[in-house]
C-alpha cells in the first residue's frame, strides 16, 4: 500500500506552472529521491505536500485520506514531516526549544515530557549544549538542528529539502548516517531532494527527475541517469 | 539562590502595591489608579505582539468596555462588579469576531483595522443616541464602592495583577512556544503543527477583553463615559509608548515602562496642557529607531555580554 | 493596469454593476452621484500619494492624513498671516511638505527600512501621533476654517441644484493621477522607480540609486498630500485629530484597488465616496457614513484571503 499518493498535481504561479500535472507514489519505509535542475519544482512539490501552499488542481491522499486542502498544521500532526531548503530557526527561541516546538504542537506532549523528548533527539543527533541560543551555532549544528525539528513532529513520512548543501564531506557524512539511522529504526519513508549525486545515489532506493514541474523520469539511480532526456535537462538548466 | 532572592523582592513588591493606600494620599493613589490602568493596557498589548501581530486596537476596546460597564448598569441594572466582567465579555466577543474576520491576513491588514475598532465603534455610539447617551455620553448615579478611594484602588490593582498573571502564564507555558514560533516565522510554526489561525484569534480575544475591563473599570470609578475621552488616542499611545520604552516580549518590560513613564506623564500634564501627548510619540519614534529591544532587553544584553566576556 | 483590471471578470461584473447602480442613482438622488464624486476626488487626492509610498518604498504610511492635515494647517496660517489667498499659498505649502517629507524619511523612516515591518508600523504611527499633538500644541484643537466666498458657488441642471466647487478635489485628483502616471510611465527617474518597486536588490544591481529614489518619492508623495491639504482647507474646517479617518480611508482604498494599483484607486474612491453620499442623503443618519470604509475594508480582507487559501 502506498504512504502518500499524488495525483495529477498542478501548481501555477500566475502565469508559471511550478508543478505541472505531476503523478507520484511513497511506500512505507521507501526512500525516494527527487531530483531535478534549479527551478525543477520540487522544493514546489514539497511545499503542496506539506501545505504550505495549495494546489491549483489534482489531490494528494495520505494514507488513503484526501489531505489536498488540509491546513499545513494539520498535516503535521497526521505524520507528514519537512525540512526547510532556507533555515530559518525560530530565532527568540533556543536550539532545544526550536526541537521542542515539533513534540508540544504536532505530537501534543506536555512541556516537561517534549523538553526529555527533545533532550533525547539532541544526543541521537549528537548536538549538545542543547541550551545555545540559535546564534551560537555552527551550520552543521542548524543542519542537524532543522532535521531534529522535523523528527519531532513525529512523522510517518519525511522531506529532506537539500539539508546537505553548504556542508563538506564529513558532515555529508554524519548527515547520511543519521538519515539511514532514522529511517530504520522508525520505518519511515523519506524523500531527498538533493543536488550532490553520490547522496542520492547512496541514500535512496529509486529516484524521480523533475523538469520544468513535469515528471520525465523514474527508477533505480543508475538507470535514470542515462536516461537521455535527464541529461537533456541537466545539460540544458546548466547551459 | 538568586531564585530565592527573587520571590522575596516579588512579595516586598506586592506588599508594598497593596498597602499603597495606607502610606500615601489622595492624590498618588489616583495617579496610581491611572498608571494600573495603563499597565492593564501596556501588558495586553504586549501579549498579542508576541505573535508579531501589531494592534491598534487598545483606545477602542478600551471604550467598548467602558461603555458596556455603564450601559450593562443603566440599561440592565446590573451590579458594578459584573459589569465589569461584561465589559471584558463584550471586548471578548468584539475582538473574537473581528479577529475570526481579519486574522487570516495579518501585519499591516490586521494593525489598521484595529486602529478603525476606536473610529467606528464612536461613531456607532454617537449616532445610537436613544441607547448610548449620544455625543454628551452617560453618567453613572454612583461610583462603584459608593466612591471609596481604597476599594477602587484594590479594584484596580486586581485586574493588573490579573493582566501580570496572565502575561506570565503566556510566558511560562506552551502559549510562549507557540507565539514566538508564530512571530518569528509562520511557515515554520505551521509545519510544527500549531494551529496558527486558533492561537491568533484567542490571544486577541482574550487580551481584548483584559482591555475592556479597564475600560469598564476606569469607567465605573470615575462615573461617567463620553465617545471622546472613553476612546481617546491616549489609551494607544502611552501604552505603546510604555511598553516599548521598558522592553518588548516579555512581562517585566512594560510594567517598568509603565511605571516610569506614568509618573512622568503627571508632571506632563501640569507643564503642557495641551498636546502632552507629543512626548509620547517621539518617545515611540526615538526608540524604534535608537533601542528597538527596550531597557530591560538592554540590560538582558549588557549581563550575557558580561557573562560570555 | 487598466488592461490587467478589464481581464478578470469578476471585475468586469461588478464594474457593470457599479455602472447600474450609479445610473440608478442618477435618476433616484441625482445630488448623491454628485457629491459622491466631489468626495471621491477628495479620497483618491489623498489615496493616490499612499499608494505611490506603499509600491515604491514599502511602507504603509500611517501618518498619510496627518501630513494632509499638517499642510492644511501650514496654508491657514500663511493665508492669516500674510493674507494671501490659499492658492497663492499652493506653492510655498507644496515646497514646505516637499521638504518636510524629506527631512523625515531621512531622519526616521530611512533608519527601519531594513526593521521588521512591525518596527516600521509602529514608527509611522509613531509620527501621525507627533503630528497631531504637535499641531495640538501650536493650534490648540479648536477647529479653523477660512472663508472664501466662491466656495459656495452652485450650478442647476434640471431641477437639481448643487454645489459646484467640490469638483476642484476630482480636478486635482485626475492631475494627480495623470502626473503620476506620466512620471512613472515616461520619465527615466519614474521608470527607475518602479524598477525600485518591484525589485529593490535587483535594481540596485543595475545601478540604481535605491536610496535616492526612496527619499525623492516618499517625499513627492508627501508633497502630493500638500496640494490635497491646502484644497481641504478651502472648503473644510480643520482640527488636528482630522487626517486620522483619511489616513485609514487612504489605506482601505489601496487595498480595494489591489496593492499598487493607481487608476484602481480612483473607481475605488468613487464606490466608496458615492456611498459615503448616499448613507448622508439620509436626514438624521448621515453620522453613519463614516463606518462604510470599515465595511468595506473588511471585504476585501475576506475577499483576499479567501483568495490566497488557493
Amino acid at each position: 500500500m502506498s504512504k502518500l499518493v499524488v495525483k495529477s498535481l498542478t501548481r501555477r504561479f500566475g502565469g508559471l506552472v511550478a508543478v505541472d500535472n505531476l503523478d507520484f507514489e511513497l511506500g512505507n519505509g521507501e526512500i525516494v529521491g527527487i531530483i531535478g535542475p534549479n527551478g525543477a519544482g520540487k522544493t514546489t512539490l514539497i511545499n503542496l505536500i506539506s501545505g504550505i501552499c495549495m494546489p491549483t488542481s489534482g489531490s494528494i491522499l495520505f494514507d488513503d485520506k484526501d489531505i489536498t486542502l488540509t491546513p499545513a498544521h494539520i498535516r503535521s500532526r497526521m505524520g507528514i514531516g519537512r525540512t526547510f531548503q532556507l533555515i530559518h530557526p525560530l530565532e527568540n527561541l533556543s536550539l532545544i526549544e526550536n526541537i521542542m516546538t515539533g513534540f508540544l504542537f504536532s505530537q501534543g506532549e506536555n512541556k516537561k515530557k517534549a523538553r526529555l523528548r527533545a533532550e533525547d533527539l539532541c544526543a541521537l543527533m549528537n548536538l549538545t549544549d542543547t541550551g545555545r541560543e540559535i546564534s551560537q551555532l555552527n551550520i552543521l549544528e542548524m543542519k542537524k538542528m532543522e532535521i531534529a525539528h522535523a523528527l519531532a513532529t513525529g512523522p510517518s513520512i519525511l522531506f529532506l529539502d537539500e539539508v546537505m548543501a553548504g556542508l563538506n564531506s564529513d558532515e555529508t557524512k554524519e548527515i547520511i548516517k543519521i538519515a539511514k539511522k532514522i529511517a530504520s529504526s522508525h520505518n519511515m519513508a523519506i524523500g531527498v531532494v538533493e543536488h550532490v549525486m553520490g547522496v542520492i545515489k547512496e541514500l535512496t532506493e529509486r529516484v524521480i527527475v523533475l523538469d520544468s514541474g513535469k515528471l520525465i523520469a523514474k527508477g533505480v539511480y543508475e538507470e535514470v541517469s542515462k536516461d537521455p532526456k535527464v541529461i537533456t535537462a541537466y545539460l540544458g538548466g546548466a547551459a | 539562590m538568586i531564585k530565592y532572592w527573587k520571590y522575596i523582592l516579588i512579595a516586598i513588591i506586592l506588599l508594598l502595591g497593596v498597602l499603597f493606600p495606607f502610606y500615601a494620599g489622595a492624590y498618588q493613589q489616583s495617579i496610581a489608579r491611572t498608571v494600573l490602568i495603563y499597565l492593564v493596557l501596556a501588558i495586553s498589548w504586549d501579549m498579542l505582539l508576541r505573535s508579531g501581530q501589531l494592534s491598534f486596537g487598545m483606545a477602542g476596546l478600551f471604550g467598548i468596555g467602558s461603555y458596556a460597564s455603564v450601559l450593562l448598569l443603566l440599561r440592565l441594572g446590573a451590579s458594578p462588579m459584573l459589569s465589569i466582567l461584561g465589559a471584558g465579555l463584550v471586548a471578548f466577543v468584539v475582538a473574537a469576531l473581528l479577529g475570526i474576520l481579519v486574522l487570516r491576513l495579518r501585519a499591516m491588514y490586521f494593525a489598521i483595522t484595529t486602529l478603525a475598532i476606536g473610529e467606528i465603534f464612536r461613531i456607532i455610539i454617537r449616532n445610537w443616541s436613544s441607547f448610548t447617551g449620544g455625543p454628551e455620553g452617560a453618567i453613572l448615579p454612583n461610583i462603584i464602592f459608593d466612591g471609596d478611594p481604597v476599594l477602587s484602588y484594590w479594584l484596580v490593582l486586581g485586574l493588573a495583577l490579573l493582566a501580570i498573571v496572565l502575561s506570565v502564564i503566556f510566558q511560562k507555558t506552551r502559549i510562549y512556544f507557540a507565539l514566538t514560533a508564530i512571530r518569528n516565522n509562520e511557515v515554520v510554526a505551521k509545519s510544527s503543527g500549531i494551529n496558527i489561525f486558533k492561537y491568533l484569534v484567542i490571544v486577541f480575544a482574550i487580551t481584548s477583553a483584559l482591555q475592556g475591563m479597564a475600560g469598564g473599570v476606569f469607567a465605573q470609578t470615575y462615573g461617567f463615559v463620553t465617545p471622546e475621552s472613553s476612546f481617546s488616542a491616549d489609551y494607544i499611545l502611552l501604552p505603546i509608548a510604555m511598553a516599548l520604552l521598558g522592553g518588548i516580549y516579555g512581562t517585566l518590560g512594560p510594567i517598568i515602562g509603565t511605571v516610569l513613564l506614568g509618573v512622568l506623564a503627571e508632571y506632563l500634564k501640569l507643564y503642557i496642557p495641551y498636546g502632552h501627548l507629543i512626548v509620547y510619540g517621539i518617545i515611540i519614534i526615538c526608540i524604534i529607531m535608537f533601542m528597538p529591544q527596550g531597557i530591560v532587553g538592554v540590560v538582558r544584553s549588557k549581563i550575557i555580554r558580561r557573562e560570555v566576556g | 493596469m487598466a488592461e490587467r483590471i478589464l481581464k478578470r471578470p469578476l471585475y468586469i461584473i461588478v464594474g457593470l454593476l457599479s455602472a447600474a447602480v450609479i445610473v440608478l442613482l442618477l435618476f433616484w438622488k441625482p445630488t448623491v452621484v454628485v457629491y459622491g464624486v466631489q468626495r471621491a476626488g477628495l479620497y483618491a487626492g489623498i489615496a493616490l500619494p499612499m499608494a505611490l509610498i506603499l509600491g515604491i518604498v514599502h511602507i504603509v504610511n500611517l501618518a498619510h492624513g496627518e501630513f494632509m492635515i499638517t499642510a492644511a494647517y501650514i496654508t491657514y496660517f500663511l493665508c492669516n498671516s500674510f493674507g494671501m489667498s490659499p492658492f497663492a499659498a499652493l506653492v510655498p505649502v507644496v515646497i514646505v511638505m516637499f521638504l518636510l517629507g524629506m527631512l523625515i524619511f531621512k531622519f526616521t523612516i530611512k533608519h527601519t527600512l531594513k526593521a521588521p515591518e512591525l518596527n516600521q508600523l509602529i514608527l509611522t504611527f509613531g509620527l501621525a501621533m507627533v503630528l497631531t499633538q504637535g499641531l495640538n500644541l501650536i493650534a490648540t484643537s479648536q477647529p479653523r476654517k477660512i472663508s472664501l466666498d466662491f466656495v459656495t458657488s452652485s450650478a442647476t441642471v434640471g431641477e437639481t441644484t448643487f454645489g459646484t466647487y467640490g469638483f476642484i478635489y476630482d480636478l486635482a485628483a485626475v492631475l494627480i493621477l495623470a502626473g503620476l502616471l506620466f512620471f512613472l510611465r515616461k520619465t527615466k527617474f519614474g521608470k527607475a522607480a518602479v524598477a525600485v518597486g518591484q525589485n529593490p536588490r535587483g535594481a540596485r544591481i543595475i545601478g540604481i540609486d535605491v536610496n535616492k529614489i526612496y527619499i525623492l518619492v516618499f517625499s513627492l508623495a508627501i508633497a502630493l498630500t500638500g496640494i490635497m491639504g491646502v484644497l481641504f482647507l478651502t472648503s473644510q474646517s480643520i482640527f488636528p485629530l482630522a487626517g486620522g479617518s483619511y489616513t485609514m480611508k487612504s489605506f482601505c482604498l489601496v487595498a480595494m484597488a489591489g496593492m499598487g494599483s493607481l487608476p484602481g484607486i480612483v473607481f475605488a474612491s468613487i464606490g466608496l465616496g458615492i456611498a459615503e453620499s448616499f448613507i448622508m442623503s439620509f436626514q438624521g443618519y448621515g453620522g453613519w457614513s463614516n463606518i462604510v470604509f470599515f465595511a468595506l475594508i473588511i471585504i476585501v480582507i475576506l475577499i483576499k484571503s479567501f483568495k490566497g487559501k488557493r
